[in-house]
């Protein structure tokens, strides 16, 4: 009897506490989804939560006057030129780290190793800017996926330890078979390491599409190349800011809905993915 | 003799036979080559040059780590900053963290979806929830002031994004940010220890609470140092939403060092110009760069002193 009580009680206690982080959590998201359907004055004054008519030309306005659909192309262009270039050369060196033995692999993983723990921050984008520019890159999006692609040690170590994982009799067998060693990448492993090339698909994408300090240095000239978290952002700052609370919502909307339906389908590789490569280490 | 000519030989061996392996981290490795290495070196040879962005590049020598060290108090009130954010951070993400992963390791449908919730933050971009907090935020229109009065806790609008409070707001927003990913880490770690063990300490009557401090705590230790040190190199470079949600401001109270580099660079919003220091800059990040490993150094130091202790 007590025990069974004490099981309520903490129950409650405990569901009252997840509850009200949850809240907190999914709260600025609502505040944004429903003020995009709201009035202005609706969404600064206060009052009802849900609007009282919704306001969908909110997102008409957003895409024929303020480019949105411009920059909505954006953002799909570079995520998905992100995630290709991420794949092609994260996948190889993940499979040549985590299966080959080489002269300099032990020198070449530290360096990796040592790379994501030091950080130069934002200078890095200066020296970056100007080389692309001076090879034309600057020019369309591929200046930024390269950048975004760059500096993924991570990726590489999430690969290697998924190949790690598969049984090696399978490569010595397709060996003797007489497939080398690129045949063996990618007629055995890379159908095998599926799982976690999707994971990292999903990074890179994510990674790609949230980026705001790179996108936003690379299209200061280039104001049509804007990916949506930069032209979101920049609502902030534009002339009549104040007066466009519910088209900041509508902008921030755009910005968000991709990314919450990919996680509503993906949460569970978002959530495996990031404690398979980093905390096993 | 013979014996090393031997080994340089199954080397070259080796290396010719590994050649497709190269080939294939080749494209990687030019990109790490061009998009690690590089800035890095880039920061280095710029240091002892006074740039401006346009005209020559004039050597000054150690004149702008005299001039950190010596005239840039903005630099410094800005690693106070840092330090300050990472430190607030921190303290509240962590152990709430810990909390909910404690609370919702047992994996069944309620606990999966209330993970799925708070992991949420972190798939979304910071940048434009930045945008969000800045609205719900604001002193008379922002949503936080209009339930904080309407609940009649306060009287008087709070002014969350002024010198003063600033700061808590934009921990509030990390905090946001940091809880769903810590929590899983956490969470990864302690389906780490095994079932029986806590069985058994079930059986010998230990509660909920003894068992957390003798059996949990002492297990999560190993994953617990490697998530906190993740988590120490992780704030310390973060800037990005702060940068949009009070660009350093007001009064430089937020301004962080990495975001204090960035102005020297670039101009923070689309208006506005930047210094454009470019030497300076480079001096400032490595100055960066090396504080962040400092802390790291402390911490490894610290981490194995408390090792030593416990056993």
């Amino acid at each position: 009897m007590t025990i069974s009580r004490r099981k309520i009680v903490f129950g409650v206690i405990k569901w009252f506490l997840v509850g009200a982080v949850c809240l907190f959590t999914i709260y600025p998201v609502i505040y944004a989804l429903i003020g995009s359907l709201k009035t202005n004055a609706e969404l600064t004054l206060g009052g009802s939560f849900f609007p009282k008519e919704a306001q969908w030309q909110n997102y008409e306005y957003a895409f024929s006057q303020l480019n949105f659909g411009r920059y909505t192309l954006n953002s799909f262009t570079l995520a998905i030129l992100t995630v290709i270039l991420t794949l092609i050369t994260s996948s190889m060196a993940g499979y040549a780290i985590g299966r080959r033995n080489f002269p300099g692999k032990g020198l070449l993983s530290s360096l990796y190793l040592f790379s994501m723990f030091v950080s130069v921050g934002s200078v890095a984008l200066y020296p970056l800017y100007v080389l692309l520019s001076d090879l034309k890159l600057t020019d369309s999006l591929m200046g930024i996926a390269l950048v975004l692609t760059g500096g993924q040690a991570s990726n590489i170590f999430l690969i290697s330890g998924f190949v790690k994982g598969v049984p090696k009799e399978l490569d010595e067998a397709a060996h003797i078979d007489g497939a080398g060693i690129f045949r063996i990448y990618w007629q055995i492993i890379l159908p095998l390491i599926r799982p976690i090339i999707g994971v990292v698909a999903l990074f890179a994408f994510r990674l790609a599409w949230n980026e705001f300090v790179t996108s936003q240095v690379f299209t200061m000239q280039n104001r049509d190349l804007q990916p949506l978290s930069v032209a979101v952002a920049n609502l902030r700052y534009s002339a009549n800011a104040a007066a466009e609370w519910h088209i900041m919502a509508a902008g921030a909307s755009i910005a968000l809905i991709p990314m919450l339906l990919i996680y509503a389908v993906a949460n569970r590789q978002f959530i495996g993915g990031i404690t398979a490569g980093a905390v096993k280490g | 003799m013979r014996k090393k000519e031997n080994k340089l030989s199954m080397t070259l061996h080796k290396i010719k036979e590994e050649r497709t392996t190269y080939l294939m981290l080749l494209p990687n490795l030019i990109m790490f080559v061009v998009f690690t290495i590089y800035p890095i070196a880039w920061a280095l040879s710029f240091m002892f040059y006074e740039y401006k962005g346009f005209g020559e590049k004039k050597w000054i020598g150690i004149d702008n780590f005299i001039r950190i060290f010596t005239r840039d108090h903005d630099f410094w009130d800005s690693v106070i900053h840092t330090l300050e954010y990472v430190g607030l951070k921190l303290i509240y993400t962590l152990p709430l963290a810990l909390l909910l992963a404690v609370l919702l390791q047992k994996s069944c449908r309620r606990n999966s979806v209330a993970q799925s919730v708070i992991f949420m933050p972190t798939i979304m971009s910071q940048a434009v929830m930045a945008l969000i907090f800045y609205l719900i935020f604001n002193t008379y229109n922002g949503s936080a002031n209009q339930y904080l009065q309407s609940l009649g806790i306060i009287n008087q609008p709070i002014n969350w994004l002024g010198v003063n409070l600033a700061m808590v707001t934009v921990i509030i927003v990390a905090v946001w940010g940091g809880i769903g990913n810590y929590m899983i880490y956490f969470i990864a770690g302690l389906t780490g220890i095994g079932e029986e063990i806590y069985e058994s300490a079930r059986v010998d009557g230990a509660g909920d609470i003894r068992i957390f401090f003798s059996i949990t705590l002492p297990m999560l230790a190993p994953v617990l140092k490697m998530i906190l040190m993740l988590a120490l190199v992780i704030s310390f470079m973060d800037y990005q939403s702060i940068m949009v949600l009070t660009g350093g401001g007001p009064l430089g109270a937020t301004n962080v060092m990495f975001l204090y580099v960035y102005q020297l660079f670039f101009p923070i919003s689309p208006g506005s110009r930047a210094p454009q220091e470019f030497g300076y800059g480079a001096a400032v990040s490595l100055v960066c760069a090396a504080i962040v490993g400092i802390f790291v150094g402390i911490y490894l130091i610290l981490a194995r002193r408390l090792d030593n202790l416990t056993e």
